[in-house]
C-alpha cells in the first residue's frame, strides 16, 4: 500500500513536470523568448501592418472601384466598393480622352530616353568624383549636392525663357538635353549613388588595369561600368519612374502638342465634352468621376507593371547601393 | 634645357592625370553651367527688374527691391499662401517622418511575408504623379475613413481656433496622400536599422533592457543621422508636392501682365530663402548628431 502511494505521488509529480514543461514551451511559442518574437508579437505585427496597408492603399482601391462604376452606381450612395455592374465604358472613354497611344509614346520617350542618358552621365560623374584625382573635386561634389537642394521653382523662369528662345518648348529636348548634361530630374541623387558605389570597389582593380596599359576610358567602359550594372539598373528604374511622374516641369515646358501622360488628366474633361459651358457645370457632378479615375489608372498602369516586374530592385536598391552610409 | 624638358614633362603628366578627371566631369560641368548656374544668376537678376514684354523681346527696368516689397506687403495672396504652406509643412514633415519610422520598425521585424508589405509601402512612389494625386484629393479619396466616422473633424473645429483648425482639417483631408510620400523614407530607415549591429541589442538584452528601453537608448540615437537625411529628403520632395501652392503662384504671375517674370522670380527666391533657412536648421541638427555620434 505504501509503495503504491509513493508511486502515485511521484507519477503525479512527473506529470505536473511534463505539463509544466509543455506549458512553458507553449508560452515560449506564443510569447517568444523576447518581446518581439513569438506568435503574439507576430499576430500584432500582421494586424497593425494589415490595417495600415489597407488605409494606405485605400485611394488606389477607390481608383479602381470608381473606374468600374457606371453612372447609376456612381450616383447610388449604397454602392461603396463593388459596383453592381462593371462598366468598361469609363476605360475606353478615358483611353480616347487621353489620346493614350500618343501620350504613352511621349511619356515613354521622355522617361526612357531621359533615364538612359541620366544613367550614363551620372555614372561618369560619379566615377570621376569617386576614383579620379583632380583639383576642385570637393568643390564639385558640394555643387552636386547643392543642385539637389535648389527648388526647381527658382530656375524655372530662366529655363522657360531660354527654351522658348531656342524653340524647344513642346519638344522632348527640354528634358533630354539637360539629362545629357547631368542635370535631369534628381540627377544629384543618382550621382551620389554612383559615387558611393564606385567608392566601395577595390583600388586594385584600376591599378591592375593601369599596369596592363588600359586608358582611363577603357577602364571605365570595360571594367567599371559592367561592374556597376546593378547600380545602373536601380538608377534607371528610379529615374524612369520619376520622369514618368513628373508633372510640374512638364506642365510648364510641354503644355501642348508634345504632352506626356502625366499632364493629360486635367484636360481630360475638355477633350471628352469639348468646351461646352453646360458641360463644365456637369464636371461638378460625379458623372465624370469614373472616367477621370479610369484616366488616372491608365496613367499609373505602365509604371505599375514595371514595378511588378522589377519590384526586387526597387525595394532593395536603396540599401544595396549604399546611399545611406 | 633639361629643366625645361622636365617642366614640360611634369606639366603634360599633370594635364593627363587631371585631364581624365575633368573630361569625365565635362558633361556635368557644362550642364551645371548652362542649366543651373546661369539660370540661378539670371533669376536673381530678374528679381530686381521689372520685365516688360515688347514686340522684339524683353524690356528690363531696374526697380531695386520693389518686387520683394510688393510680394511681402502688397500681394495679399502670396504671403498667405506661403504661410499656409509653412503651416502645412510643419504638420506634414513630422507626420511623414514618424509614420515612416513606425512602419519601418514594424517592417524590420522578422516574419514571413514582410517583402510583400515592403512592396506595398513602396508602391505609392510608383504612381504618385501630380495630377492623379490632385484628382484623388478632389474626389475625397485621400482622407482616413474613420475621421468623419468618429467625429474627429468636428472635435478639431470645436477645440481649436479657426486659423488652427483649418490647416489641421486640410491635412486630415489628404492624410493618406501625405503618407504616400513616405515610401523612400521607409526604405532609408530600414537601411539605417541595418547599420546598428545585432550584438549591441543582445548585450543590452542580457543586461535586462526591455525592447522599449532598447528602442529609446539604442535604436533612436543610432538612426539619428537617418532621421536628418529623411528630413532633408522630405523637404526636397515637397518642392514639387502637387499641393504646394507656390508652384501655382509662380506660374500665374509669370504670365500675368501686371507682374511678369521679375515678380515671379522674386516669389521663387523668397520661397527659396524660406526653404534654405529650414534646410540650414536641419543641417545644424545633422551636424550636431554627427558630433554626438563621434564623441
Amino acid at each position: 500500500m505504501k509503495t503504491e502511494a509513493v508511486v502515485r505521488r511521484y507519477s503525479r509529480q512527473v506529470r505536473s513536470l511534463v505539463i509544466g514543461r509543455r506549458a512553458q514551451r507553449a508560452k515560449l511559442v506564443v510569447l517568444g523568448q523576447h518581446a518581439n518574437e513569438g506568435l503574439l508579437a507576430k499576430a500584432f505585427i500582421y494586424f497593425m501592418l494589415s490595417i495600415i496597408a489597407y488605409l494606405y492603399l485605400q485611394p488606389f482601391f477607390y481608383m479602381i472601384s470608381t473606374m468600374l462604376k457606371g453612372l447609376a452606381d456612381l450616383l447610388d450612395p449604397t454602392v461603396k466598393w463593388i459596383p453592381r455592374t462593371v462598366d468598361w465604358n469609363n476605360l475606353s472613354r478615358a483611353f480616347d480622352g487621353l489620346k493614350y497611344p500618343r501620350s504613352f509614346f511621349n511619356s515613354l520617350l521622355l522617361a526612357g530616353g531621359g533615364s538612359l542618358l541620366q544613367v550614363f552621365v551620372c555614372a561618369m560623374t560619379g566615377f570621376a568624383l569617386a576614383r579620379l584625382q583632380f583639383p576642385g573635386k570637393k568643390l564639385f561634389f558640394a555643387l552636386v549636392f547643392l543642385t539637389f537642394l535648389i527648388p526647381p521653382q527658382v530656375i524655372m523662369i530662366p529655363l522657360f525663357v531660354t527654351f522658348s528662345k531656342l524653340g524647344w518648348l513642346n519638344t522632348p529636348f527640354v528634358f533630354l538635353v539637360p539629362a545629357l548634361f547631368g542635370q535631369g530630374i534628381k540627377s544629384a541623387l543618382f550621382i551620389i549613388i554612383f559615387r558611393q558605389f564606385f567608392h566601395s570597389l577595390p583600388k586594385a582593380l584600376e591599378e591592375a588595369a593601369m599596369i596592363d596599359g588600359a586608358s582611363m576610358f577603357r577602364l571605365f567602359f570595360r571594367i567599371m561600368l559592367p561592374l556597376a550594372s546593378s547600380a545602373c539598373l536601380v538608377v534607371f528604374l528610379f529615374s524612369f519612374i520619376w520622369y514618368w511622374n513628373e508633372s510640374y516641369l512638364t506642365s510648364m515646358f510641354l503644355s501642348n502638342d508634345f504632352t506626356p501622360l502625366s499632364n493629360k488628366l486635367s484636360n481630360l474633361e475638355a477633350t471628352i465634352f469639348g468646351d461646352n459651358p453646360s458641360m463644365a457645370v456637369m464636371s461638378q457632378n460625379p458623372v465624370t468621376e469614373g472616367t477621370k479615375m479610369a484616366g488616372a489608372f491608365l496613367i499609373v498602369f505602365p509604371p505599375l507593371v514595371l514595378y511588378m516586374i522589377a519590384q526586387r530592385w526597387f525595394v532593395q536598391g536603396i540599401e544595396r547601393t549604399g546611399l545611406v552610409d | 634645357m633639361n629643366a625645361r624638358a622636365k617642366g614640360i614633362a611634369k606639366f603634360t603628366y599633370k594635364l593627363k592625370s587631371n585631364g581624365a578627371g575633368y573630361l569625365f566631369m565635362l558633361p556635368w560641368m557644362i550642364g551645371f553651367a548652362v542649366f543651373m548656374a546661369f539660370p540661378i544668376g539670371w533669376s536673381l537678376y530678374l528679381t530686381f527688374q521689372k520685365v516688360g514684354l515688347t514686340g522684339t523681346g524683353f524690356k528690363y527696368k531696374y526697380i531695386g527691391l520693389q518686387n520683394f516689397k510688393d510680394a511681402l506687403l502688397k500681394d495679399n495672396e502670396f504671403t498667405i499662401q506661403l504661410l499656409v504652406f509653412l503651416q502645412q509643412m510643419i504638420f506634414m514633415i513630422p507626420i511623414i517622418i514618424i509614420f515612416s519610422l513606425c512602419v519601418s520598425i514594424l517592417l524590420n521585424q522578422r516574419f514571413p511575408g514582410r517583402f510583400l508589405f515592403r512592396a506595398i509601402f513602396f508602391l505609392p512612389v510608383i504612381f504618385s504623379t501630380g495630377q492623379v494625386l490632385t484628382e484623388l484629393f478632389q474626389q475625397g479619396a485621400g482622407d482616413v475613413p474613420f475621421i468623419a466616422q468618429y467625429g474627429i473633424d468636428t472635435y478639431v473645429s470645436d477645440h481649436f481656433s479657426a486659423s488652427m483648425a483649418e490647416p489641421i482639417l486640410n491635412i486630415l483631408g489628404m492624410m493618406i496622400l501625405i503618407l504616400w510620400s513616405s515610401g523612400v523614407q521607409i526604405l532609408i530607415f530600414i537601411a539605417g536599422f541595418q547599420t546598428i549591429s545585432n550584438s549591441i541589442y543582445e548585450a543590452v538584452r542580457i543586461d535586462g533592457a526591455s525592447p522599449w528601453t532598447s528602442f529609446w537608448k539604442i535604436t533612436l540615437p543610432g538612426i539619428k543621422p537617418f532621421i536628418g537625411l529623411n528630413l532633408l529628403y522630405t523637404m526636397v520632395d515637397l518642392f514639387t508636392f502637387p499641393f504646394n501652392p507656390i508652384m501655382e503662384q509662380i506660374k500665374k504671375n509669370m504670365f500675368s501682365i501686371t507682374t511678369g517674370y521679375g515678380y515671379a522670380s522674386a516669389i521663387a527666391w523668397l520661397y527659396f530663402l524660406l526653404i534654405m533657412i529650414l534646410i540650414g536648421l536641419i543641417m545644424l541638427f545633422l551636424n550636431s548628431s554627427n558630433k554626438a555620434g563621434r564623441a
